[in-house]
Formats: structure tokens, C-alpha cells, sequence
């Protein structure tokens, strides 16, 4: 009689498909996973800290380094919930421009996210390189304006750092209009390739109750069919002006996953079209008169008050929390990092699967390190 | 004295002795150029279907690319690990080398062949099972789980796809009635001396294609079937251990194997170097050099360009397709080729008094009757085979069984 | 676990109608009819792209096929204007004054604080000069976040656009003033219109500025020799810029590493040794040479392309390159007694130490 024994498996830190440096501690029995059990923190950055030291301004340019696929969310939401502190009207222009960079970061991170994801499934770079060609004409357009490429530091405390010129929104418009192409290039390459769909189906399920007793959010919870999306769910900024749809999945699997976020990036192609339209419309300056000069938000006292803004990173629920007592600095400041608590659910995700799935499932969350380990 | 003074330098012994290490040189030399030219039209081929450039910086078109990284593979350090079983980690390479080396002293390289054994196509698979214990002592000697499973999937893997790989070659060994590789070749050459008598265009030879091809490329350790060093799982799954010299001899056996895939492939079904002009007697040899050259290479761009598509397959799928798609197309097959021999080439003396109505063995009416015949039974096969492994087969996850 | 009525509802309600749309589910491809043409398909498109890179190229950025690919080295993206990688000093092109009026305002917001200013003082008075004695920036810990360029009112310090920075000293990355200068017409070349926003202002300012500033203080290092006949003529010790080079320079050697109040203080030290042997006034030959090897050093700023090995020998290392514009302390002392000047020099460095504590 043969008999057989658990094989504890260390995945990471420094493995080609951990998204950075983390580690995955699998006990398998065989191929089949028994236990999976992440360990983070070897990316930690003392974030929070900084952003108590830190000046409100200062603090911008780290919420950049949080996820850094998406530095513009970080900053809108970072933004908005130093506004809320503070009381600084945002005028309608800049609220426009937050959105346009918002949408445009989600586009980014979902194109290279999916191109990640079918590169740990083995795809060997194709669909990373389409959708990071994508993410390049992205981060030129961020390049213009805010004058990096990953690391914006473009929002301001009532706007952005400044205008987008007539020659920067019709950069957007070129890219708008080669976008559908790319997802009809990307959908004929991976959609019904049937090694995918084997892959893929009924891989890494989450079931519905599991999924909201987690609290995950973002693509993760809505594949598990739950709609829950805060652009809709407590509209921020102007979301509720524009017209788009909430994709949600029916099963939960890694396949779902994948599906809502090519129609994620097919929403906010539509944002962007319709913030595009209304931007000329749109009354007030870039930013906040009042708070125009760096020298005033550098100097930034907000009165002594707490305050917690959310925006929909392309993660899930990117929250603020900050308290003020009326420093210049934080007096207390946190952040609900969606990749963190997606992560969380990984070892029910995984179980009963084979070792090659967690790699799949792992890219299916869609983390990065950056904001897991702050 | 004198006897024993010519069995040991006479000149027949000698000069035999002399023409196979020539013949072995030669094949070395030229098997590590072609490994050189294939990582580079792997890298280029696959770049521009990336729509990116790839290396283009190291001499014209960046075709030295791989002699820089030849110096430096072999120019760096030599690194065993300390926990590791020296000897058979050592010698892991060599046998995975040797054993790849050995299946070119079959492969014929358009009319030139090194060796003519009357059993070739049977030596080919076998000489090229014997790395898969290369593949084991590699995974096994590390002393690395992610080597140790690499190895193991390996092993697996190659066991699986040797089945319907020889399966699908014995369709064609029944059609020649030999194999002898060069009587393969040969056997398409043969009745009408023009492209329609490759294998690959009779439904018979089609799905042998087919079905060798595709576990040819799980057997070549390729696209979607690279288990076994799944880099985005295993790390390098059983070469995770190997540095320098070591890991440049395992790299170059790799590409070894695709290439005498590719042209056994080109042989057995595609009329290795047969092509106009080639049976001129030395002009033709050069042709059909540059014939089996360009087939072969063709085919391994197939196999960049299947890299560029697909993702990889899960090791519990790609034991199912084996299984339960391509062995049995490949038994059909078998079935098929019986009959196209039954209906083309037998008479009334052999039980086919039917057929004998169509006309001589060989007749166009005979043949069309095959033709007709073992396609319908070759779609009818794939199709109700695929249908069953899209229905049930292949995806193995049915529910969704996760416990809080 | 399954699911109860009030979580369906609570799921339900998380979703408040607003705007227009709403929730779609997603289309799951069912894989019964797979055949391989899904594979097939993909393979398509990978073809096209295939041949599609031998003719086309992507300029255009609506267009999706082509080669997409900018070989770097001979082939360069056009970098847009707002384009920042690291923060230079602006001097005017005609004076060579800098526009720098070390306000410490950059200093104050730099998020790393990598950015160290000394004012300069008017050698006759002690009076703090509005101009930079000296002004290092510590590359190497510099963010580029561009927030010293968004808060300065001189509009003095921008964001270059030269990112070849990669050398293999790694002192050289601590950038003093004379490798930070840049005539503006520099910035102007790489950012017309940002600069054409802020020009007018600018001017005023520098224009306002210059008055104040005896002498060669505030005037670009190399500029010293090349510019002097355009100087409005300031204060009359203003001729004889830099005496005492010699014994400062090691000081601006030491600063990069330290906090510069401690910068302060130790010059001071060696300000009064300096003081107790007498002030060397070095001829003005000795001057020119020093100035003449900045301009040699600095490379033509305007091409904006300097190699790593100018890089490397940009950096004063102590020994050899003796650091200009250090004149203040040694220059007190012409006029005054020995101890009375080192006294002096004592109380202004306390003053400077309790003001950096600050």
C-alpha cells in the first residue's frame, strides 16, 4: 500500500507570478491544494506613518506609491477626503477632470491586470503586450498632464495640479476611438479560446454569501453577483451624472472575474465618452481659486474633525480615514486597501483546486503588493 | 600479428569509424546552429506577433543574439546546490542531451541520412522517451519541491503523449509498410511524384497529423503543454536548479527535441526534402536539403505561433486530453487506415472482391472511394470525440464545493 | 452558509439607482460547441498582428496593428511639456542672475527633503542677500514629485526634462548650484508655453531682485567671468567676488551628507580658523581659473545631453575643485579685526543653527 503524504509548497516571496513580493505558504496533497496561507508584509512602507508626519500636500505624492497602477484614484480619494475635512469646494471642472483620470486609470489597470492574469496562466505575452500598449497610451496622456507616468501627483486639495489643454483632450479622444478595437482584438484572442474557458470555469469560486462575509469588493464581489459598486452604491464626485452599467457575474469562478472586467473597461470607455462630451460645459476652474497657490496647500490646517471618503478603485473600496486635529499633518490616518481584504479570501478560494489554479486565482484578484503591504 | 594490425587500422574499419564521427560532428555542429537560429526566430516570430521588435541590437537583424548569450551561460559560474545529489544532477543534462542527440542519427536531412535502420520511425520515440528520465533525475537530483514537481509532471506528461504519438505513427507505418524513415519518404514520392502524395493530404494521414502533432508539442515540452518548466507556476519547474553550462545543455536539448519534432514531422507527413527537382542527382540533394530545411522550420513557426495564442494547460486537462481525445482519434484512425488499405491496394485474394469492381489497386476510383470513405469517418470521429471532452471531458470542475 | 432574506435584500439595496444604467450579468461562453475554433480564431489575430509589424508602424494612437515599439537610443519619444524628472535652477541668459531668491519655500515642502539652500549675504553689511549662496539638491532621494516647482513665486526652480541620469558615482548625484544652473532659454526650448504663462512675472521679480544683490552674488558660477560688463553696478566691494574659496569649498563638500544647520555651524569653525590665520585674498587670475573650470565642467546646459563621465566630474570633490561664491565669511574680515570678526561669526552661526531648529 502507497502511502501518501502533505507537501508543504513555499510560493514566494521571490516567484515570477506572487505580483511582488509575497508569499504563499501551500500545503498540497499532490497537486491538490489543502491549505493555502498568504503571508504579507514584506513590502511594508510605514504609509500611514509617513502620512502622519507628512503634510496633507506632501502626502499626495505618496498615495501615488500605494497602488501603483491606478495613482490617480489613490489621489482622488486621498483628495476628497482632505476636502471633506477641510470644507474646500471642488469646482465642476475639476470634477470633470478627476473623472476623466479616474476612468482612464481604470482602463489602465484592468488592460495590464488581464494581460497579467492570462501571463500566469501561461498565455506567453501576447495579451500582455496588447494590453500594455494600451496601459502606454494611457500613461502618455497622464504623462501631459500631470508629468509622470505612474507617479501623477495631479490632484490638488479643490482640482487638479492643472488644466488639461484642448491638445490634451483630443489625445484622449484619439485613444477613446482605437479603444474598442483593442477589446474586439483582445475578445476574439481569449474569449472562446477553449484552453481558457478549461482554465478558467468553475475555477476559484466565491460564492455569494462567502464573498460578502469577506467584505471583498470590487470585480471580485460583483462576479460573485453581488452589484455592488460605489459609483453607484454612494455616488462620489459626479458619477451620478453619467450613464453605465454595473457588470456582475452569475458563478463567482475566475472566468466571471475576467468577464467583468472586459465590461468594465467597456463602461468606462462609455464614462469617458460622456465626460468628454459634457467637459466644455462644465463651469468653474481647473481647481479652487481660493486654494490655487502650493504654498496654501502646503500650509493646509484643517479644523480638528475626522473624516473617511471611499472611491471604486479598480481593486474594490479604496478608503480614507483620516483625523485631524487641526496640525498640519494628520493626526490619525488609515486606509482600506481593497487588495488587502480581496487577499484575504484566497485560502477559501483556492482550496480543492490544483497548484497550477493558484497562481490563476491569484492574478484573478488582481493585486498589487504595493497596497496590500502599504 | 598482420591480421590483428588491419583489424585495427585496416582500412575499411578505419574509414567507417572516420565517416560517423564526421557525420556525428557535422551533426552537432549544425544541430547547436539550428538551436541558435531557432531561439531567434522563437524570440523575433513571437515579438512581431507582440507587435514589438525583439532583439534586433546584436549583429544583423539580431541574429548573433544567441551567440552573446552562449558566452554568457557558459562563462558563468557552475552552481550545484549544496543539498542536492551532485552526481545525478551532473549527469541529468547529459542524459536529456544524449538522448535528443541520438534521435538525429535517424533524421534525415532531405536525401542525405545518417544511418538507415529498418526500424527508424520505432527508434525516433524510443531514443526520445529516454529523456524523460533525464527530466526525472533532473526534478529528483535538486532537491526542490518546484523541481521535484516539474520533474514528476514531466515524466507524466511524456508517458501520456508517447501513446497517441506512436499510435498516430503506426496509421503511417501500415500505409508504407515499413519503417525504415527513408522508405517513409520515399513511400510519398512515390506514385504521382507531386504534392498530393504527402501524408498530411489523405484523411488518414490528416488526423495522424493531427493527433502526432499535438502530442508532439506536449512531448517537445512546448505551448500549452509546457508543464513541466511552467514558469509562472514551477518557476522553472525542473530546471529551477540549473545555472550556466548546465542549464545552456538542458536549453539547447529542448530546442533540440522541437527541432527533430519538427522534422520527423516534416518527414513522416510532409515528404521530408521531396519537392521539384529533388531527385536530380546532386543539385537535387542541395534542394532537398533547403526543402526539409524550410519545412521544418515552417512547422517550428507553427509552434511560435501556437505560443503566441494559447495559455497553458492544467497537468489534470492535459492528462485527459491525452486520454480521452487524442488516444481515441488516434485508434480510430487506425481503424480508417485499414480500410484505405483494404479498399486501395487489396483484391478479391484477400476478401475485397468488392472493391475489385472499382477497378486495378491503386485506380482513381478506389482511391476516391477511400477518400471518401475514411473522411467521413475522420470528421464524424473528431467531432463526436470533441463534443464529448467540450461536454464532459475536459473541464473537470463541475461544482462549486468551497466549505466557510 | 446560505443565503437569508436579509442579506438578498441588503444586496439588493446596495444598489440605488442613479444616473442611467444599471446591472448587467455577464454573457458566459458555454464551451459546447468548441471545436478548436476559438483557438483557431485567436490564432487569427495573432497572424495579423504578425504581418501587420513587418509594414506598419503605430503613430497614429487610435490604431491598434502595427509595430508599436520606439527603439530608445536613436529613436525618442517627445516628451511633453509638463514633463518633469528633476528640479534645475534658472538663471537669466543676457546677466547670468539666478532667479533664485533662496526663499526656502522649496526647502520647506520638498516631501523627502533633498533640497538644501544657504543664503547668501552681502560680504560689506552681514546682510542676508536675496540669492543662494549655495543650493544642493540630493538627486539620488529626489522623488520628482515637482512640488518645489509648483510652490516657488520666482519661478526658479524647474522640472528638467533630461532623464539619462545613470552614472556609477554616486556622490555625483548630490547636485550643487553650478551643475544645477540653466539659462532659461534652456527651459524655454523644452517647455515654451509653461514658461510663456509664468515669463512676464518672473522677470518682474528677478528684475526687483537684482537691485538687492551686491556684486556677483546671485550670478550663475560660470556666468561670473562672462557676464560682469552687464552688471547694474551694486555695492563697491562687488568687483572682488570670492575670497577665501580654498578653505570653504571642503565645507560644501561636507554639506551633502549633513543637516544644514550642522553645515552652518561647522563652517563658522572654519570660517574663525580661516579668520586666525588671515583672510588669503587669492588674485583674480586664481578666480577666473576656478570659474573658467565650471564652465568647462558644466558642458553646455542648452543641449541638455551631458555624459556620465561630465556627470561624474561635475561633483566638487574637495580636493580638487575649489567651490566659488563662498565669499561672505572670508570677506567680513577685510575691514576688521581678527577676534572681533571671529565673535561675529560665532553669533551668526548661532543664529543660523537656531534658525534651522526652528
Amino acid at each position: 500500500m502507497l502511502k501518501t503524504e502533505e507537501l508543504q509548497i513555499n510560493i514566494g516571496p521571490q516567484h515570477p507570478s506572487t505580483h511582488g513580493v509575497f508569499r504563499l505558504m501551500a500545503t498540497v496533497d499532490g497537486e491538490t491544494v489543502v491549505h493555502l496561507e498568504p503571508v504579507f508584509g514584506y513590502l511594508h512602507r510605514n504609509h500611514e506613518q509617513l502620512g502622519e508626519i507628512w503634510t496633507y500636500l506632501q502626502t499626495i505624492t505618496i498615495t501615488d506609491r500605494l497602488d501603483y497602477f491606478n495613482s490617480m484614484i489613490n489621489e482622488h480619494g486621498y483628495c476628497m477626503t482632505v476636502e471633506k475635512l477641510a470644507g474646500i469646494e471642488v469646482p465642476e471642472r475639476a470634477e470633470y477632470i478627476r473623472v476623466i483620470m479616474s476612468e482612464l486609470s481604470r482602463i489602465l489597470n484592468h488592460a495590464a491586470a488581464l494581460g497579467f492574469w492570462l501571463q500566469d496562466m501561461g498565455s506567453w505575452g501576447t495579451t500582455l503586450m496588447f494590453g500594455f500598449r494600451q496601459r502606454e497610451m494611457i500613461m502618455d496622456i497622464f504623462e501631459s498632464v500631470g508629468g509622470s507616468r505612474m507617479m501623477c501627483n495631479y490632484m490638488r486639495f479643490g482640482g487638479a495640479a492643472r488644466d488639461i489643454t484642448p491638445n490634451i483632450v483630443e489625445q484622449i479622444q484619439l485613444f477613446l476611438e482605437g479603444f474598442p478595437q483593442f477589446i474586439d482584438d483582445f475578445e476574439r484572442l481569449m474569449m472562446d479560446n477553449e484552453i481558457l474557458l478549461a482554465r478558467s470555469r468553475n475555477v476559484g469560486v466565491l460564492p455569494k454569501e462567502l464573498a460578502a462575509s469577506y467584505s471583498v469588493s470590487g470585480p471580485v464581489i460583483r462576479a460573485s453577483g453581488i452589484p455592488y459598486d460605489i459609483r453607484k452604491a454612494e455616488p462620489y464626485s459626479i458619477y451620478d451624472r453619467f450613464t453605465f452599467d454595473i457588470p456582475v457575474g452569475t458563478v463567482g469562478d475566475v472566468y466571471d472575474r475576467f468577464l467583468v472586467r472586459m465590461e468594465e473597461m467597456r463602461q468606462s470607455h462609455r464614462i469617458l465618452q460622456q465626460a468628454l462630451e459634457q467637459l466644455p460645459q462644465a463651469s468653474g476652474s481647473y481647481i479652487n481659486q481660493a486654494y490655487k497657490a502650493a504654498s496654501k496647500q502646503q500650509g493646509l490646517r484643517p479644523p480638528a474633525g475626522e473624516a473617511y471618503c471611499r472611491v471604486e478603485s479598480p481593486k474594490g473600496e479604496l478608503g480614507y480615514y483620516i483625523v485631524s486635529n487641526g496640525g498640519n499633518t494628520a493626526y490619525r490616518y488609515g486606509i482600506r486597501a481593497p487588495s488587502l481584504i480581496n487577499l484575504t479570501a484566497l485560502n477559501d478560494m483556492c482550496r480543492g483546486y490544483k497548484v497550477a489554479d493558484i497562481v490563476v486565482i491569484l492574478g484573478s484578484i488582481d493585486i498589487v503588493m504595493g497596497e496590500v503591504d502599504r | 600479428m598482420r591480421a590483428m594490425w588491419e583489424f585495427f587500422f585496416g582500412v575499411g574499419w578505419f574509414a567507417t569509424l572516420l565517416s560517423y564521427i564526421t557525420i556525428t560532428t557535422a551533426i552537432l555542429i549544425s544541430g547547436s546552429l539550428i538551436m541558435m537560429l531557432l531561439t531567434w526566430i522563437e524570440r523575433r516570430g513571437l515579438a512581431y506577433m507582440q507587435d514589438r521588435k525583439g532583439p534586433n541590437r546584436v549583429g544583423p537583424f539580431g541574429l548573433l543574439q544567441p551567440v552573446a548569450e552562449a558566452i554568457k551561460t557558459i562563462t558563468k559560474e557552475d552552481i550545484t546546490p549544496t543539498e542536492a545529489d551532485r552526481w545525478v544532477h551532473f549527469l541529468a543534462p547529459v542524459v536529456i542531451l544524449a538522448s535528443t542527440v541520438a534521435a538525429f542519427a535517424v533524421i534525415p536531412w532531405g536525401n542525405l541520412i545518417p544511418v538507415d535502420i529498418n526500424v527508424g520511425v520505432l527508434y525516433i520515440v524510443a531514443i526520445s522517451a529516454v529523456h524523460t528520465v533525464g527530466i526525472l533525475m533532473a526534478g529528483w537530483a535538486s532537491n526542490n519541491k518546484f523541481a521535484l514537481l516539474g520533474g514528476m509532471r514531466g515524466v507524466a506528461q511524456a508517458i501520456s503523449y508517447e501513446i497517441p504519438q506512436v499510435i498516430s505513427l503506426v496509421a503511417i507505418v501500415m500505409l508504407v509498410g515499413s519503417m525504415s524513415v527513408v522508405d517513409v519518404i520515399q513511400h510519398q514520392m512515390d506514385p504521382y511524384g507531386n504534392i498530393l502524395s504527402w501524408h498530411i493530404f489523405t484523411p488518414v494521414g490528416l488526423l495522424a497529423f493531427v493527433v502526432f502533432w499535438i502530442a508532439s508539442l506536449a512531448e517537445g515540452e512546448r505551448p500549452p503543454f509546457d508543464n513541466p518548466e511552467a514558469e509562472s507556476e514551477l518557476v522553472a519547474g525542473y530546471m529551477t536548479e540549473y545555472g550556466g553550462m548546465k542549464f545552456a545543455v538542458l536549453f539547447l536539448a529542448n530546442y533540440l527535441t522541437n527541432f527533430a519534432i519538427c522534422a520527423v514531422t516534416a518527414g513522416v507527413f510532409l515528404g521530408g526534402g521531396n519537392g521539384p527537382g529533388s531527385d536530380i542527382p546532386i543539385l537535387g540533394t542541395l534542394l532537398s536539403v533547403i526543402y526539409f530545411l524550410a519545412k521544418s522550420l515552417g512547422l517550428f513557426f507553427v509552434m511560435v505561433w501556437i505560443r503566441g495564442v494559447v495559455p497553458r494547460l492544467r497537468t489534470d486537462e492535459l492528462m485527459h486530453f491525452a486520454w480521452k481525445f487524442l488516444l481515441p482519434l488516434a485508434l480510430v484512425n487506425i481503424f480508417s487506415t485499414s480500410l484505405w488499405i483494404a479498399i486501395t491496394r487489396w483484391g478479391a485474394e484477400q476478401g475485397m472482391g468488392v472493391a475489385e469492381a472499382l477497378g486495378e489497386p491503386g485506380s482513381i476510383a478506389r482511391l476516391a472511394v477511400a477518400w471518401l470513405v475514411t473522411g467521413v469517418i475522420n470528421v464524424v470521429a473528431f467531432f463526436v470525440v470533441a463534443r464529448i471532452n467540450a461536454t464532459r471531458g475536459i473541464t473537470t470542475y463541475q461544482a462549486t464545493p468551497t466549505a466557510v | 452558509m446560505t443565503a437569508t432574506p436579509e442579506q438578498q435584500t441588503t444586496t439588493q439595496t446596495a444598489l440605488r439607482p442613479v444616473g442611467g444604467g444599471g446591472v448587467v450579468v455577464v454573457e458566459r461562453k458555454q464551451p459546447r460547441q468548441s471545436y478548436g475554433q476559438g483557438i483557431a480564431k485567436g490564432m487569427g489575430v495573432v497572424i495579423r498582428h504578425f504581418a501587420k509589424s513587418f509594414t506598419t508602424r503605430i503613430d497614429d494612437k487610435s490604431d491598434q496593428v502595427g509595430m508599436f515599439t520606439v527603439e530608445y537610443p536613436e529613436e525618442r519619444m517627445e516628451l511633453p511639456e509638463a514633463y518633469r524628472n528633476m528640479p534645475i535652477l534658472l538663471y537669466d541668459d543676457k546677466t547670468g542672475q539666478e532667479l533664485c531668491t533662496s526663499c526656502f519655500q522649496c526647502e520647506r515642502i520638498c516631501p523627502p527633503k533633498v533640497i538644501h539652500i544657504t543664503q547668501a549675504k552681502d560680504p560689506n553689511t552681514g546682510k542676508p542677500v536675496p540669492a543662494a549662496e549655495e543650493f544642493v539638491i540630493e538627486y539620488d532621494s529626489c522623488m520628482s514629485c515637482g512640488l518645489c516647482h509648483e510652490v516657488c513665486p520666482f519661478d526658479a526652480i524647474k522640472m528638467d526634462h533630461f532623464f539619462e541620469l545613470s552614472t556609477h558615482d554616486h556622490l555625483s548625484m548630490d547636485r550643487n548650484k553650478a551643475v544645477l544652473d540653466r539659462p532659461i532659454s534652456y527651459y524655454q526650448a523644452i517647455a515654451p508655453n509653461l514658461w510663456a504663462a509664468v515669463e512676464a512675472n518672473a522677470m518682474k521679480k528677478l528684475q526687483n531682485n537684482i537691485k538687492r544683490r551686491p556684486g556677483n552674488i546671485g550670478v550663475a558660477p560660470h556666468m561670473i567671468g562672462k557676464a560682469q560688463k552687464a552688471l547694474p553696478t551694486a555695492g563697491a566691494g562687488g568687483a572682488r567676488p570670492a575670497a577665501g574659496a580654498r578653505t570653504a569649498a571642503p565645507v560644501a563638500a561636507m554639506g551633502k551628507n549633513m543637516p544644514p544647520e550642522k553645515v552652518e555651524r561647522l563652517k563658522s569653525i572654519r570660517a574663525a580658523n580661516a579668520a586666525k590665520r588671515g583672510g588669503a585674498v587669492p588674485s583674480a587670475e586664481e578666480t577666473l581659473l576656478a570659474a573658467s573650470a565650471y564652465t568647462s565642467a558644466t558642458a553646455s546646459p542648452e543641449s541638455g545631453l551631458h555624459t556620465a563621465e561630465s556627470d561624474a566630474g561635475l561633483a566638487p570633490s574637495p580636493a580638487t575643485t575649489p567651490a566659488p561664491a563662498t565669499g561672505p565669511v572670508a570677506a567680513v574680515g577685510q575691514n576688521m579685526a581678527e577676534d572681533k570678526k571671529a565673535r561675529l561669526e560665532a553669533i551668526r552661526a548661532a543664529k543660523r543653527a537656531q534658525r534651522g531648529d526652528e
